[in-house]
């Protein structure tokens, strides 16, 4: 029997799932924001497209400070600016929210495949919608920092 | 004489963290070989000493799936076990790695109890 989904919810869990297991990471959540604008503050987004039952894209956008905070954590040592690393960190970090999001999909028999993680690097671009899709946004403080995961999406009838 | 590991995936920083995971939960290798996809990890076993692979599933160039096939028609490396450590913890992709000769799967994220759970047995 299918299950109906809270996806908001779902996100936030893989993504604190995520943090606690491999960055020793408590994160803390803010309210989820659903259908509508929010400001997002990035220097680096890493994103996955995602197909199979639904089609759209996880994404996860970072300041510069946080990316490197999220990295250096990650790898144990001490990092200054976006470099391949960060590039690479933060693609790894969206590769397994998207993994756990596509567990979580699994419980209403949508099957998701994942692509491989993208990064952008830059101070002024934006990540196009897709046209009627379904756009879910968490934003994640870590310590003084915060970043955003978003999950744009279609379902594929 | 002391065993060797490969450890295949696309991400630079998952190699360093898997590498990093074995040494907190124990598990010394005498060399830590790796790959950023599935034909430089068959490259590698060409020429080195492996005695176990660690791989993902998801990469470019060649995917895991299709490295434990390639993997599974060369008589010099087709007896060397592979553990998959993936996002992907699907039935229908797992039980295709096992089938193909896999051992079985970590999921990522991971800690280091759980790979020394898993590959501990296997050493």
């Amino acid at each position: 029997m299918k299950e109906s989904l809270d996806v908001g919810s779902e996100i936030v869990a893989g993504c604190k799932d995520v943090f606690s297991t491999m960055l020793m990471v408590e994160l803390e959540a803010e309210e989820v924001v659903i259908q509508k604008k929010v400001a997002i503050k990035s220097n680096i987004t890493s994103m996955i497209g995602l197909g199979g039952g639904l089609k759209g894209l996880l994404a996860v956008h970072c300041p510069a400070l946080v990316a490197t905070e999220i990295t250096g954590t990650f790898l144990g040592m001490d990092v200054e600016e976006i470099d391949d690393d960060v590039k690479d960190a933060i693609g790894e970090i969206a590769n397994m929210i998207a993994g756990n999001l596509k567990i979580s999909f699994a419980k209403t028999d949508t099957k998701i495949e994942l692509a491989i993680p993208t990064s952008i690097v830059g101070d002024s671009f934006y990540v196009s919608g897709i046209a009627d899709s379904t756009r879910i946004v968490v934003p994640f403080r870590m310590g003084e920092g915060k970043f955003w995961v978003e999950l744009m999406y279609i379902m594929n009838t | 004489m002391g065993k060797n590991v490969l450890l295949v995936d696309d991400s630079s920083t998952m190699r360093k963290i898997i590498g990093r995971s074995l040494r907190q939960a124990g598990i010394e290798f005498d060399n830590i070989f790796e790959a950023a996809d599935g034909l430089e990890a068959l490259e590698i076993l060409d020429k080195e000493k492996v005695d176990i692979v660690l791989s993902d599933i998801n990469m470019p160039n060649m995917d895991g799936i299709s490295f434990l096939k390639e993997k599974a028609t060369r008589e010099s490396v087709k007896n060397i076990p592979v553990l998959m450590i993936s996002t992907e913890t699907g039935d229908d992709i797992i039980g295709e790695a096992k089938a193909l000769g896999a051992l079985g799967a970590i999921k990522k994220p991971f800690t280091p109890d759980k790979v020394n759970e898993v590959l501990g047995p296997l050493l």
